[in-house]
């Protein structure tokens, strides 16, 4: 059997026992012996009472005490004068966060002024320069790679067409963009150069030595190649405008 | 709280520093029995009782009106006699080693026939005392809280800032170093 511990013993004196020590001790003569000699040294701790303060003690201590006391002079409008600050606190943060947010809205307005003046969208105009830039760079490269091809080396097949195809997607893009733009002479040169990078791409059976041929004389007839270079002629001012974007993107 | 301890307050908090007078008359006795009870020493209790209420008239501010001016007032004077013990204690290190003395006095005496008298005597209220002192402050107030003023563990724990695991241990403590103390006695007995 265990027996209770000393301080099972004590929680059993002050009445915050367990019920099972409470049991054991009513089983246990061990335990019921202990509690027994706990009870009486506990018993015997009980100091006397100091000796009472009669009804005129507290006029007694208040004499004491009064004389070191300082009234609360300052607060006899504390609860007015915590409100004041209160609402004086709580107007100068609304006042600093409307000021905030007024210079806020100036700086923005400021630095969105000229963009808003300059065009609707230039961030966009610039990238659509930069993307037909680069389409009819690689355009032009390939109608010259075209041009100078041998129909009959079957190893230029593939890069031309798979060139091609990449420049279709890139060809819709700007054609989309032209369109939106107004600008008709771009529209119809890239039109043009759709209908030769489709071939490229997608002629039925393959890309083979006619086809090649008859491509070539297809570009000379309409000048396609020409077309493009002056299209591109017409880059230089745009690039002035796509300067940042290249040097920040894709340069 | 009254409405009576409520009106007192904001008086007091309104620079009515006559208004504090009811509240310290009030609780003047409690506050002095529990002081006493702790330091065991009624000049010191005094000091306790004088401290307690310049403690509380500075905090004044601060007390919670959900709770009882006196009870807020009590554990005041019980951290005040707290710390008297603790300066008291720093002063006294020297007393501890002539109060074992004083067992030894007492175990002689109590080689009287008449062991109920000896219990009963002043000697053995001077062994009580001096085993009282060999606890540190905090066990003392903890015992003195929990045995003499009756106060729950939890209500221990508030009045002097500790944990209500913390102040039962104290009072493990305690109990544990007393009956140490007066094993001695109890041999003959």
């Amino acid at each position: 059997m265990k027996h209770l511990t000393e301080e099972e013993l004590i929680n059993r004196y002050y009445g915050e026992d367990a019920p099972e020590a409470g049991r054991h001790i009513d089983a246990c003569s061990e335990c019921a012996s202990a509690l027994a000699s706990l009870t009486a040294d506990l018993a015997d701790l009980r100091s006397p009472e100091p000796s009472a303060r009669d009804a005129s003690y507290g006029e007694q201590v208040w004499s004491r005490v009064a004389p070191m006391l300082s009234a609360y002079e300052r607060k006899r409008h504390a609860p007015w004068r915590g409100l004041w600050l209160t609402l004086v606190g709580a107007t100068a943060c609304a006042a600093m966060v409307a000021g905030a947010f007024y210079a806020g809205r100036l700086w923005e307005h400021r630095q969105q002024h000229p963009s808003l003046a300059h065009t609707a969208s230039p961030a966009r105009e610039h990238v659509v320069v930069v993307l037909l830039s680069d389409h009819l760079d690689r355009s032009e490269r390939l109608l010259i790679e075209l041009k100078h091809a041998n129909p009959d080396d079957s190893q230029i097949v593939a890069p031309l067409r798979d060139e091609a195809r990449s420049l279709l997607q890139s060809n819709r893009k700007c054609r989309q963009e032209a369109e939106k733009a107004g600008d008709p002479a771009l529209t119809n040169a890239l039109d043009h150069l759709n209908e030769v990078l489709t071939q490229l791409a997608d002629e039925p059976g393959g890309l083979d030595a006619a086809a090649i041929t008859k491509l070539q004389d297809q570009m000379r007839a309409d000048g396609l190649l020409f077309e493009v270079r002056v299209l591109r002629s017409r880059i230089p001012h745009r690039e002035a405008l796509a300067t940042p974007h290249l040097k920040g993107g894709t340069a | 709280m009254g409405k009576s301890e409520h009106a007192a307050i904001q008086a007091v908090l309104a620079g009515d520093k006559e208004a504090y007078g009811a509240l310290v008359k009030q609780n003047s006795r409690s506050v002095f029995r529990v002081a006493a009870r702790i330091t065991g020493n009624e000049a010191d209790a005094e000091e306790v009782v004088q401290e307690a209420f310049l403690r509380g008239y500075r905090k004044l501010e601060a007390f919670e009106s959900r709770s009882n001016f006196s009870t807020w007032i009590y554990r005041i004077a019980v951290r005040c006699a707290l710390d008297k013990m603790n300066s008291r204690r720093a002063n006294e290190t020297m007393r501890i080693g002539s109060d074992d003395v004083d067992i030894d006095t007492v175990q002689l005496t109590d080689r009287a026939p008449d062991p109920e008298r000896i219990l009963l005597s002043g000697e053995i209220a001077k062994v009580r005392e001096s085993a009282m002192h060999a606890l540190t402050p905090m066990e003392r107030a903890a015992f003195t809280l929990r045995h003499l003023e009756e106060c729950s563990l939890e209500e221990i724990g508030e009045a002097l800032d500790i944990d209500t695991n913390a102040a039962k241990q104290a009072v493990y403590r305690a109990v544990h170093k007393l009956r140490q103390r007066l094993a001695p006695l109890k041999v003959n007995t």
